[in-house]
């Protein structure tokens, strides 16, 4: 039953482009399905406790690192993702290292985090001999072509992002049987519990830290490459960091759907509000926003999805969960 | 370039000065209502607005103009306390911290569609006071002074009456104080409504040195947040210490290179102090 309505819902996204929808509404798509990826890759680390407010962080440095490679050398984005996938993986491993080895948690971690997304942004402003400074610069154009990822047609873009998101989607899901999920759960429950049991905190978490960091730089390409202009106050810094945060948080990130379900959400409600009363009252509509984030959060805690999950599993007979909520401490 | 080291040195421990204040009323919070007011430094924008609205568009005396800020930023902390961080007080601290990053979105674009984009300043001709080589300007001379007066004044409310005990016993033991007949809810709109009329009077020292832009607040709550960090969170002496040290070493960093690395250097010595010194510099060790 849950089965059919998925391969159903799926359908559904697949068949969208074909029925001749108009180029802004698979624009909205797009853009969903890339931040939906982002947000998913965030919530792996997220929903076991290690709460990153610096994720622009590694958009950026993806983004970033794509992009001049393209600009000044030609290099593919596709071979450009692993350049820059790999370098967010290196500096998710020193600075994750050195927050686990010392046991930084919580609020300390968030805030740490938030410090290095802006570390990032003003890096980017501070090179702006390569990197165009706080105007940022634009990729070459060039034709529509599957090796420099640009296309003159949405509908590509579309494919992709959603084939990248259901990626995202199957890594939680692999994530999830494996060891690690145990390890982490654990950890994410009582730390000092874990390791006395032997699990080896650093590592795990270590490892969950870089395949998130990852999936954010190749989100930042993505989007980079979508969009073709690079700036560093939209791709880094704390803006974009705590947006991928409340879209994770708001659409609940202790379950596989919640990052999708916020990012829709959020993207719908600043886009509806955006094109609705936008252009009469420029600033309003995001005053809009933030209200609508607080009192989401006031009354939302556990996420729109996970508020909804939380009802139908009171209702329905229990089953295996995959991951509890954490509990408060 | 000597002079100008000194000079750099001089003006950081003028800013380090306002900062100071800045970190108090954030550190306050914290110890207080535990509660990370991350749109702190939206609140001091917020509070300038008001000053250059009643300065430059009304004419009114400045003294007058801060005086009205302090007691509108004031009801403003009033405001925030009941309708977000009030309902909040419950709820994961993540959330929390979400709930006041949601409230920079809202403060800075408010101020935007209030007052636009363009830099507002107030045009304020002080003159430059010289000691030897050294200049420094009059407006942070006073902002300075003023900073270092309503820190004494606030030590000893703090210390010395009534209700600066029951918030002391309030930031000490929640419990142990309600116990003792203190009622937690009224401490914490107080230490919220202070909170934000000392966002009023930051804003009034501010006033006269910078021009303000819907983004002013944001570089200001990130220097207290490495400040109260730096000096141990809730430890009101300690942030009074970094504050100099934020203010001197941002000071001398932007004259040897630029902004953004004095900025870089600030939040590189945020990291280094969570990672190896969590509990700040004058904070007591406790197991983790």
């Amino acid at each position: 039953m849950k089965d059919v309505a998925k391969i159903i819902l799926l359908g559904l996204v697949i068949g969208f482009p074909l029925v001749g929808v108009s180029p802004y509404l698979l624009h909205v798509a797009t853009l969903i399905f890339i931040w939906a990826f982002i947000a998913t890759g965030w919530s792996y680390m997220g929903r076991f406790g290690l709460v990153s407010l610096g994720h622009g962080a590694f958009i950026g440095i993806g983004a970033y690192t794509a992009g001049l490679l393209f600009n000044h050398f030609s290099l593919s984005p596709w071979a450009g993702m692993v350049a820059g996938g790999m370098l967010a993986g290196l500096v998710a491993l020193i600075v994750g290292w050195a927050c686990f080895r010392f046991g930084v948690m919580g609020d300390y971690f968030a805030l740490l985090t938030l410090a290095l997304g802006e570390i990032v942004s003003l890096l980017l402003v501070a090179f702006r001999d390569y990197t165009g400074g706080s105007l940022g610069f634009t990729l070459k154009r060039v034709s529509s072509s599957w090796f420099y990822l640009q296309f003159e047609e949405k509908t590509y873009f579309y494919y992709i992002a959603l084939s990248f998101l259901l990626a995202a989607l199957f890594l939680w899901w692999y994530i999830d049987r494996s060891r690690m999920q145990k390890a982490l759960r654990a950890i994410g429950e009582d730390e000092i519990a874990a390791a006395t049991l032997g699990v080896k905190i650093v590592k795990y978490k270590l490892r969950v830290t870089i395949i998130s960091a990852f999936v954010a730089a190749i989100g930042g390409v993505l989007y980079a490459q979508y969009v073709t202009y690079l700036n560093p106050h939209t791709l880094a810094g704390v803006g974009p960091s705590l947006d991928i945060a409340f879209k994770a948080i708001l659409g609940g990130m202790y379950s596989l759907w919640g990052p999708t379900v916020g990012t829709t959400i959020i993207v719908l409600l600043e886009e509806y509000i955006r094109v609705n009363y936008g252009a009469k009252y420029v600033g309003v509509s995001q005053i809009a926003y933030g209200v609508a984030l607080v009192l989401l959060i006031i009354f939302m805690p556990k996420g729109i999805f996970g508020t909804i999950e939380e009802k139908i599993k009171s209702v329905l007979p229990k089953r295996s969960r995959t991951t509890s909520p954490r509990e408060k401490s | 370039m000597e002079i100008l080291f000194l000079n750099a040195l001089a003006n950081g421990i003028l800013l380090g000065g306002v900062l100071a204040l800045l970190a108090f009323g954030l550190n306050l919070i914290f110890g207080v209502v535990k509660v990370i007011h991350l749109a702190y430094g939206q609140c001091v924008m917020l509070g300038m607005y008001v000053i250059y609205t009643l300065k430059a568009i009304y004419g009114v005396p400045l003294i007058l103009a801060s005086t009205v800020a302090v007691l509108v930023m004031g009801v403003w902390g009033t405001l925030l306390h009941l309708l977000v961080i009030r309902p909040l007080l419950g709820a994961e601290r993540l959330n929390q911290l979400l709930a006041l990053a949601g409230l920079i979105i809202v403060f800075e674009n408010l101020a935007h569609v209030i007052w636009g984009a363009d830099l507002r300043g107030l045009r304020v001709d002080l003159p430059v006071v010289s000691l030897g080589n050294i200049f420094l300007k009059t407006s942070n001379l006073l902002a300075f002074a003023g900073a270092l007066v309503v820190l004494g004044i606030l030590y000893v409310v703090l210390h010395r009456t009534y209700v600066g005990l029951a918030i002391r016993a309030v930031a000490q033991d929640r419990e142990c104080a309600s116990l003792m007949g203190i009622n937690p809810g009224r401490i914490y709109l107080l230490t919220l409504t202070i909170g934000g009329a000392l966002t009023g009077l930051i804003a009034a020292f501010f006033s006269p040195i910078y021009s303000v832009h819907p983004h002013f607040g944001g570089s200001f709550t990130l220097m207290a947040f490495i400040i109260v960090v730096l000096g141990g969170m809730g430890n009101l002496a300690g942030g009074f210490i970094g504050a100099f040290i934020i203010g001197v070493v941002t000071s001398l960093a932007a004259v040897i290179t630029s902004t953004e690395v004095a900025e870089i250097v600030a939040l590189a010595i945020f990291i280094l102090v969570v990672l190896v010194r969590p509990q700040g510099l004058l904070g007591a060790r406790r197991a983790r």
